[in-house]
């Protein structure tokens, strides 16, 4: 059908790089995890010919498996509570009186700052002898820096989990919003004159409303937290540490006869992410069948 | 677990995709003839050759001082004197050592980088892989007459062969603030007690940062009676018997680390960071002018200054090599040459510049050369030549530190 070559050859610019830079690079990886076209070619025990697992098997021996649940563990976390306040500001700010509306902007501050200058912020802030400590041992709050509860670096993931949530603030504001607008403010009134409150006018009707936007968000944040390698380079705890953090130091800072593990890390994180997104996108498919899917 | 025809599809589909990857990856040049072997020539026919040539220096670019003494100094001079154009290029050791991987498996024959700034792993790395052109130090003049050839035969216990060319000395210090600890321990043993007086005031890098790396590989020889019985290559048997003596004392000192140990500064940098916001006591480093660099540019208070353990600090040689595919192999190897000059390795040396130690033999200079060396003014917190000198002992083998990092990993981190 020349059709189809006609739009084959028209795509053929964006889809040629994305099949050899990425595609390739997918399978370079997936096939360095298993062995293939090691960078030592002189180790005869990582040149089989044959695939070996034994990259995956030395990740599920070290440090990988905690790291994993930690790195779930914040990005969820994260994801969340930025979705869930997100939800709730761009509900409050869409209430608000137009002039207000226009200075509630400095909700998008976050949107512009890059991932690493948050985590600046989040360190500056937070860190023992940073300027929450400083102004609590002005006060006589805390006698010495030390005093000050650890909130970062303790293990707990809290300046992670910080850090994420405060850059994803403005974004799920942004999308709620966007789409808050576009909702018919007399559904309100009638709702409240119906007799709901509040609370009811906000669970049953906007947020059945933005709950697409908030899926969508959600599942952004979350796989960007999961894998993102700024934040986590500044403010991630030691042990267990985030997956980013673990694959770089197997990367650049082991010998070579680490790559196969290194690539098997990879692989893995990208197999649960597209696992992920595809598990997201069913259960948001079963839970609204009707309306268009993520 | 593979069908019998299966390997052979495998490796089809694999190297079909690697070959797109290729075609991606490299906009094949057609290659320059100017590599006319210069295997062969004299060193005075290499000067000639790298006249009005461009030299692309890849270096670890984290040091503005050094930064700043490779553009200015270095590129004047090397501009005055043979007409190179050096272009310093900032990427970490392992990510060009990456870079050159590619390269090599790509096929590709014209590179990017004439020189590299590289030691240890890096360079067993690379040489491993076949990414180093070599041998050529034995090519320089300067390495031929001052470098003491014996001092500059291993790399972290891994052969040179004449694949780097020395470039500098680094040695292992602490680094304390006098004013807030008027007598630092000064062996390992100490060091135990003092980090239980004084609970979250000290730590260390995270290996397999370098240095934090570094400062377990000292208190391994520390704690299992000294450096000499590692120095011949790897011995797994010997590992296995001591390295169960380094994980004690370091899970002892655990609970009472920054953090109660839960977490480690991530590198260098983050424990200089935290050293000098006064939330630990004590930071380290591999650079024994760090300090006074720290100090000269305001970081540090005036009062910091370092010490060393009397148990041993290890020193190491830090080089350049050159690419396999460097394109311009004769400006580099000048290069590579005047950076062991006497000039160079002087003006290396003064704090103010870089501060960092000669790696030429100072006794094998003329008289006037080592007064002039002797005379450099190191400043109140750099240790002596002599201090330094008296306790240096030598890097283990790379296999060792490569067990040492995932061993700790596994018996102290967790």
């Amino acid at each position: 059908m020349p059709a189809k070559t006609t739009i084959l050859l028209r795509l053929a610019p964006l889809a040629i790089p994305f099949l050899a830079v990425f595609c390739g690079g997918l399978v370079l990886a997936a096939a360095q995890s298993l062995g293939y076209f090691s960078p030592l070619p002189a180790l005869p025990a990582l040149s089989a010919d044959a695939p070996t697992l034994s990259g995956y098997a030395a990740l599920f021996h070290g440090l990988f498996p905690a790291s994993f649940f930690f790195t779930l563990y914040v990005a969820l976390a994260s994801a969340s509570l930025s979705t869930a306040l997100g939800a709730f500001m761009a509900y409050l700010v869409w209430g608000l009186p137009g002039g207000f509306r226009a200075a509630a902007t400095i909700y998008k501050i976050p949107l512009i700052l890059p991932h690493i200058a948050v985590a600046f912020i989040i360190l500056i802030l937070f860190s023992q002898s940073g300027f929450l400590a400083s102004v609590g041992h002005a006060l006589g709050l805390v006698e010495t820096p030390a005093d000050f509860p650890a909130l970062l670096y303790s293990g707990s993931g809290l300046g992670l989990i910080a850090a994420y949530a405060y850059k994803g603030l403005g974004f799920v504001i942004l999308l709620a919003y966007a789409v808050l607008s576009r909702l018919d403010r007399r559904l309100i009134a009638a709702a409240r004159m119906l007799g709901a409150g509040p609370f009811i006018v906000f669970t049953r009707i906007a947020l059945p409303h933005m709950a697409q936007a908030l899926g969508a968000s959600f599942i952004i944040l979350f796989l960007y937290a999961f894998g993102g390698f700024d934040i986590p380079y500044l403010l991630s705890e030691s042990n267990p540490g985030m997956l980013s953090i673990l694959t770089y130091n197997l990367y650049f800072n082991r010998d070579l006869a680490n790559r196969p593990e290194a690539m098997a890390a990879l692989t893995i994180m990208l197999l649960f992410s597209a696992v992920f997104v595809a598990l997201y996108a069913r259960i948001a498919s079963r839970m609204k069948n009707t309306e268009r899917k993520l | 677990m593979t069908r019998h025809d299966s390997p052979s599809l495998v490796r089809r589909i694999l190297t079909a995709a690697f070959a797109c990857l290729l075609l991606a990856a490299c906009s094949s040049e057609p290659e320059k003839s100017k590599e006319k072997s210069v295997d062969n020539l004299a060193f005075a026919e290499l000067e000639t050759m790298a006249a009005g040539t461009t030299v692309r220096l890849f270096m670890y670019g984290g040091m503005a001082n050094v930064n700043a003494w490779i553009d200015g100094y270095v590129a004047r001079e090397l501009r005055d004197r043979y007409d190179i154009t050096l272009v310093r290029t900032p990427m970490d050791a392992p990510a060009f050592v990456n870079k050159l991987l590619t390269e090599k498996q790509a096929g590709k024959k014209d590179g990017s980088m004439d020189l590299l700034w590289i030691n240890g792993e890096n360079f067993k790395n690379a040489k491993q892989a076949g990414l180093l052109y070599g041998p050529f130090a034995a090519r320089l003049p300067n390495d031929r007459m001052y470098v003491n050839q014996e001092s500059a035969q291993y790399d972290f216990g891994y052969p040179v062969n004449g694949f780097e060319a020395p470039y500098g000395r680094a040695q292992f210090v602490f680094e304390y603030d006098a004013a807030r600890t008027p007598s630092p321990p000064d062996s390992f043993a100490a060091l135990a007690v003092w980090v239980k007086e004084h609970p979250g005031r000290f730590t260390y890098p995270q290996p397999p940062d370098f240095t934090g790396s570094a400062f377990i590989r000292q208190a391994f020889y520390a704690v299992s009676g000294g450096y000499e019985k590692y120095q011949q290559g790897f011995d797994q048997a010997l590992f296995d018997q001591n390295a169960p003596k380094l994980w004690a004392y370091l899970n002892a000192l655990k609970p009472y680390l920054w953090q109660e140990g839960r977490s480690y500064p991530k590198d260098s940098a983050a424990l200089d960071t935290l050293f000098a916001r006064g939330e630990v006591d004590m930071s380290m480093g591999y650079h024994p002018a760090h300090a006074q660099a720290k100090i000269i540019e305001g970081s540090y208070p005036e009062t910091a200054r370092t010490f060393v353990m009397k148990d041993g600090s290890i020193f190491n040689t830090h080089f350049t090599a050159i690419p396999f595919n460097a394109p311009n192999k004769a400006g580099a190897m000048v290069a590579a040459n005047f950076l062991l000059s006497p000039e160079a390795q002087l003006s290396k040396f003064e704090p103010e510049n870089w501060g960092d130690f000669p790696a030429i033999d100072i006794a094998k200079l003329p008289e006037e050369w080592r007064e002039k060396f002797n005379a450099v003014n190191l400043g109140p917190a750099t240790l002596s030549p002599q201090a330094l000198e008296a306790v240096a002992v030598p890097e283990i083998p790379s296999e060792y530190l490569e067990a040492l990092e995932k061993g700790w990993e596994e018996n102290v981190l967790r």
